[in-house]
């Protein structure tokens, strides 16, 4: 799968590339032709459902683990034979793996002292990352006398202290609760604008990678689906499985048809919907189009509009989530704004359906 | 749906749990008063009498015990060869632990029949065994001559360190086990973290590793010094008798000089020697795990 952003020209700014990396255990391929270039002060999310090859890719990237084919560059420089030690790369694991006989400060300072960097330049640094995490209260506290969050906030600075070239992520948030994930989020989008640190952040969660990365890589079963900014990965998903992955996609069976310069699909369920640019499919014939629940809106019921039923209306925070059914039972999922009091429709209600100006759409070959 | 709660209910209950956890100890519990504590309180009697005949209470055996070199060199050669024995075996002991955490499932089931197999056999069993290793015609005398080390068979069996040895051999499993088992609890993710902030093998294992596996290093040498201090049958038969151990000591008064008295006073002894050192080896290490542990 190729980059919809053009390949950067200038090497010396891909801090890390990944060259046709290929992973297998015993007869099982995990990671598949991996071609990725990483760059220099980048945010990218590899995103992907479990069991698609994620944390393999991030250990190779790591040296906690030597790929079957291919090569990795960190820096410049090909670091195949390279032990983890040597190849500049921090990684925070998911469950922390902090030292959970060493205080907070130890552990923190465990790096440097593997360095061989004398004391009085190490405390510089600890009471720096301290700093940086807001963790100096904590300093002389053991792993198991900190909560969730503050032990992911030492993990981090355990690992941004020996200040490595590359900053991998493998799930940083998986064991925080919702709110204090949010929190972590921003914190570490804070570090990293900060520091200006090339990271690679392993992730399932849609939302998480959406709205921390530059870039994002799409994983399905070993393979990237689609690397591109998060607005491309959501307005323009390239596949089918990016659609339905990444964000809500409500999917229409239809007929892909030419209208002079423009095209419509002919929707199976009744209904027409005009389009200017159909893509990634543009070829006439039987296609699903892909809308997203908050690019729908409702209109007054009509001939040539999508005509379904209200099933039920979910208020949801700021936003109602509608769902309905269509004439041949397809289910819809609409979502829109909450403006002030009592604005859904009851159920039962009949509606028509259109797509809103300008939102995009997706049309994949069925 | 459910019923509200009767007052009361909850402690009926918990009362009745509390009556069935009671009831699944109880037969162990009847076991150990019957065949542990009875035996033991009766050999406390038995030595705070100062004739055979159980007639006169006294402290005299005691007395006679602590006032008397010979016996005091006894003990201390009994404790100094547990010391000897957890040494060895710890030093031989870790390291097959550490093999057996490292290797490829098809090799641990390999590692653990050899680490389980002397305890599939009899200490008597194994203990001829030594004495067939060992002696004058035994295997290592005759290599060591055919190889021409040695000119005459040497004497090897019926030393100090023959005894250490044996020891060593048999009890080990009770120091791999314990720490094959702490060291499978040790998150392999600390190792990889430790390898990835810089530090080599060495560091990661001297700094990670063995102050985590330190619990497992405990239990294996409490086990194999409780042990070895009371394995009569290796000491009594690898050793020749060229040094006495305090169970022969008990064994040789109570039935060769049938002074049941001495030789309780004896057992007391020994006992509250082994369970003075284990006792004082825990609250250490409990008081060590405050800055290794925190
Ligand atoms: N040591 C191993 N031996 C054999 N197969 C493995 C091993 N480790 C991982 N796999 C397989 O390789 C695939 C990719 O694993 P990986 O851990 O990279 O997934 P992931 O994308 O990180 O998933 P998750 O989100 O659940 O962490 C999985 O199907 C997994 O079963
Ligand atoms: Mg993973």
């Amino acid at each position: 799968m190729q980059s919809e952003t053009p390949p950067n020209d200038d090497r010396s700014s891909s801090e890390v590339v990944l060259d046709r990396v290929t992973h297998r255990y015993g007869g099982f391929t995990a990671v598949q032709d991996i071609q990725l270039e990483i760059r220099a002060g980048e945010f990218l999310a590899l995103l992907g459902p479990s069991g698609c090859g994620k944390t393999t890719l991030l250990r190779i990237i790591a040296g906690l683990m030597r790929q079957s084919e291919g090569h990795v560059t960190i820096g410049g420089e090909i670091v195949d034979a390279l032990p983890p030690n040597e190849r500049g790369a921090g990684i925070v694991f998911q469950s922390y793996a902090l030292f959970p006989h060493m205080t907070v400060a130890a552990n923190i300072e465990y790096g440097l002292r593997a360095r061989g960097m004398p004391k009085a330049e190490r405390a510089g640094i600890v009471e720096r990352m301290l700093a940086l995490v807001r963790m100096r209260d904590h300093a002389a506290r053991y792993p198991r006398q900190l909560s969730g969050g503050q032990q992911q906030r030492v993990a981090l600075a355990r690992t941004l202290a020996v200040s490595p070239k590359v900053l991998l992520l493998d799930e940083p948030f998986g064991a925080l609760d919702k709110n204090l994930r949010l929190g972590m989020q921003i914190e570490v989008k804070r570090l990293q604008r900060e520091l200006g640190i090339t990271t690679v952040m392993v992730t399932h969660d849609q939302e998480e990678a959406l709205g921390m990365a530059d870039r994002i890589a799409v994983m399905s079963e070993g393979r990237i689906e689609q690397l591109g900014t998060p607005e491309q990965i959501y307005d323009r998903p390239r596949s089918l499985f990016v659609a339905h992955f990444v964000g809500t996609a409500n999917l229409f069976g239809g007929r892909l048809e030419r209208e002079g310069e423009r095209f419509a699909v002919q929707l199976a369920a009744g209904g027409r919907l005009q389009l200017d640019d159909p893509g990634p499919c543009s070829r006439p014939g039987q296609v699903s189009v892909s809308v997203r629940p908050e690019h729908l809106v409702f209109v007054p019921p009509a001939d040539g509009t999508i005509n379904a039923t209200v099933e039920f209306a979910l208020p949801l925070g700021p936003t109602v989530v509608h769902e309905l059914a269509l004439d041949n039972g397809d289910k819809v999922k609409v979502t829109l704004a909450r403006t002030g009091g009592h604005a859904w429709l009851a159920p039962g209600t009949r509606t028509g359906l259109a797509v809103a100006p300008g939102a995009p759409v997706a049309v994949f070959q069925a | 749906m459910t019923p509200a709660p009767v007052p009361g209910e909850a402690v009926v209950l918990r009362r009745s749990r509390l009556l069935q956890q009671w009831q699944l100890v109880l037969p162990l519990a009847l076991f150990f008063a019957a065949f542990v504590l009875g035996p033991l309180a009766l050999l406390g009697y038995v030595s705070l009498h100062a004739d055979v005949s159980l007639e006169e209470a006294s402290l005299t055996q005691y007395t006679k015990f602590l006032g008397d070199g010979f016996n005091l060199g006894v003990l201390g050669a009994t404790l100094w060869l547990g010391l000897k024995v957890t040494l060895l075996t710890l030093l031989i002991g870790y390291p097959l632990a550490y093999l057996y955490s490292v290797s490829t499932s098809r090799w641990q089931g390999v590692l653990m029949l050899l680490i389980v197999l002397p305890l599939l056999t009899s200490a008597v069993v194994r203990t001829f065994a030594w004495l067939v290793i060992l002696g004058r015609q035994g295997i290592v005398n005759e290599l060591l001559v055919a190889v021409g080390l040695f000119e005459m068979p040497a004497k090897l069996l019926y030393t100090p360190a023959a005894v250490v040895v044996a020891l060593a051999q048999i009890e080990l499993p009770l120091m791999v086990l314990p720490i094959i088992t702490v060291l499978a609890g040790i998150d392999p993710n600390l190792r990889q973290a430790s390898l990835s902030l810089g530090a080599g093998s060495w560091r990661t294992f001297l700094r990670v590793i063995l102050p985590l596996s330190a619990p497992g290093v405990l239990a294996g040498c409490l086990l194999v010094y409780a042990s070895s201090v009371s394995a009569f049958v290796t000491q009594t038969l690898v050793g020749g008798g060229q040094q006495m151990f305090m169970p022969f000591y008990i064994y040789q008064q109570a039935i060769q000089a049938n002074n049941y008295p001495f030789a309780a006073a004896i057992a007391m002894i020994l006992l509250a020697s082994v369970l003075a050192i284990v006792v004082t080896v825990n609250l250490l290490a409990r008081r060590m795990r405050g800055v290794v542990h925190g």
